[in-house]
């Protein structure tokens, strides 16, 4: 299998290049993470991020034949040849395939990740109905891999402006739990200038490649809708099967 | 950036200027199907008459709404540092102010 | 400044925010390239919408001043209305025209489909997909009938 991988040491290089490899596949390669091993086992320069090789912890996104990807969910022989591998788009880069996420991460923490409710806590739980807890649907389970965000032609042109859609996707998470208290307050932060939610342009690229087969844009609309005071949803997002780099 | 045009407000007038403007076209593909334009003095009665000035006046005010809209989100997204963005912006309002000016000429003109 | 234990996260760690400023701001000192090539980034179909969506919008902006005082001139007197009539036998004017109105059918389609999609219709991937395609064709097929109208 012939690969081109991007390259880069701030040490040595001006820019990236493409650097190819060959690895003869066998049996038990059944995802691009296990080929990228092996590549490693030959070139030990090569530096890319992974972690649970299961498609949970979001540590191997990368641009797979230019589109977003987990490595190690991505099925090795259902890709063109020769496999292009980049860093995700958009993302200053420190070296090879490692990102600096550090704007990323920002714009998830300005949107307050985590549940605001002054009241004393009660004996037990929190409680929440069944369909209370269904609005999480969809939106929970994002593992913040920056799939969606390196995919946004907004976000592309102002990352540190515009939340993204990672961010906004976790936004909706704490907007609709009926547990938090500070709803008024994050509707009006995402609305008090242009940039934070309003640069969406419903492009969707975040929907078809989301590695969790998550919708932002979903997300993104409904909070619209929230802050217009046109609906309140009902329901889970929509999410799909995910959509694998060819 | 101003709060005063924030991100809902321009979503609004994009949206409500976006559906009067399709019905409007819609309705004029229809009118001018049914009855061709052939003669000056047939298009100059049309659109003298009060109720085809008022409607093209609230549609030219649609009109540049939704291009003032439009215009300040691609400067939004691309035009940088912030002080050009600002020019290229007020820029754009006068510009649409100048036309607005000239339609309204226009059809004043015709009640002359 | 927040009380430190209030901007932990459950295993204890800091959060992003918390981290120094001088750290981030170190990073943004050093240059870094960015992978941001858009032919070697693979564009869906919602993206080629919304690319056209937007060139569109300025190629009708850009026609609104041409198209304001044609009507001018056609609303001003018997000879003016004759002059822009005469206009549109040109074959530059009738190009511009046809790419008008690829530009304004590429636009109003591709903003139906948006006026759906924000008040929840057809907005799963799936769907919205299928809608993208429909718009991209339909405005070709706009461009072409008018084609055969106006030639």
């Amino acid at each position: 299998m012939k690969l081109s991988i991007s390259r880069y040491d701030p040490e040595r290089d001006a820019k990236p290049f493409l650097q190819d490899y060959e690895i003869d596949l066998v049996a038990t390669d059944h995802m691009l993470l296990d080929v990228l091993l092996r590549v490693k086992a030959q070139d030990n320069t090569l530096s890319f991020r992974r972690s649970c090789r299961e498609g949970v912890c979001g540590s191997d996104a990368m641009n797979i034949n230019g589109r977003n990807g987990l490595a190690c969910i991505t099925r090795v022989r259902e890709l063109r040849e020769p496999v292009v591998i980049r860093p995700l788009p958009g993302f200053p880069i420190i070296r090879d395939l490692f990102v600096d996420m550090t704007q990323f991460f920002k714009q998830y923490d300005s949107i307050k990740p985590y549940l605001v409710n002054p009241e004393p806590p009660p004996e037990k739980e929190r409680l929440q109905s069944p369909a209370e807890r269904d609005k999480l649907n969809g939106a929970y389970e994002c593992i913040l891999c920056a799939c969606c965000s390196s995919q946004c032609p907004s976000y592309w042109w102002n990352p540190d402006k515009f939340v993204g859609p990672a961010g906004l996707i976790q936004a909706y998470r704490f907007i609709f739990d009926s547990r938090d208290r500070a709803t008024k307050e994050r509707l009006d932060d995402l609305d008090n200038d242009p940039y934070r939610l309003f640069r969406c342009r419903t492009i969707m690229n975040c929907a078809e490649v989301c590695p969790k087969g998550l919708e932002p844009v979903g997300a993104i609309e409904r909070i619209r809708l929230k802050i217009a005071g046109v609906t309140d949803p009902v329901g889970a997002l929509d999410v799909h099967p995910p959509i694998s780099p060819r | 950036m101003r709060t005063r045009f924030t991100g809902l407000k321009a979503w609004w007038v994009q949206r409500v200027s976006a559906v009067y403007m399709l019905l409007f076209v819609l309705f004029l593909l229809y009118s001018f199907a049914l009855q061709p334009l052939r003669a000056f003095s047939q298009w100059h009665a049309w659109m003298a008459r009060p109720v085809t000035s008022v409607a093209f006046l609230v549609f030219f005010t649609a009109l540049l709404g939704h291009m003032w809209v439009g215009m300040r989100d691609v400067l939004l997204d691309y035009a940088r540092p912030a002080a050009l963005r600002q020019v290229l912006l007020f820029a754009s309002a006068f510009g649409l102010l100048g036309l607005g000016v000239w339609l309204l000429w226009i059809l004043l003109r015709l009640q002359g | 400044m927040t009380p430190p234990d209030q901007r932990l996260d459950a295993s204890g760690d800091r959060l992003a925010s918390q981290i120094p400023e001088t750290s981030a701001r170190d990073i943004a000192l050093v240059h870094r390239p960015v992978f941001l090539n858009l032919m070697r980034i693979q564009l869906p179909v919602g993206a080629l919408t919304s690319i056209g969506h937007r060139i569109s919008g300025v190629v009708l902006i850009a026609s609104v001043p041409i198209a304001v005082y044609l009507l001018g001139l056609s609303l001003g007197d018997e000879a003016g209305f004759l002059q822009v009539k005469a206009l549109f036998t040109r074959f530059a004017v009738k190009a511009a025209a046809l790419v008008m109105i690829w530009a304004l059918a590429q636009h109003v389609l591709g903003g139906v489909r948006h006026l759906l999609t924000d008040f929840d219709i057809g907005s799963p991937l799936r769907v919205a997909r299928r809608s993208a395609w429909f718009v991209n064709l339909a405005a070709v097929a706009v461009a072409l009938f008018a084609a055969g109208a106006l030639w």
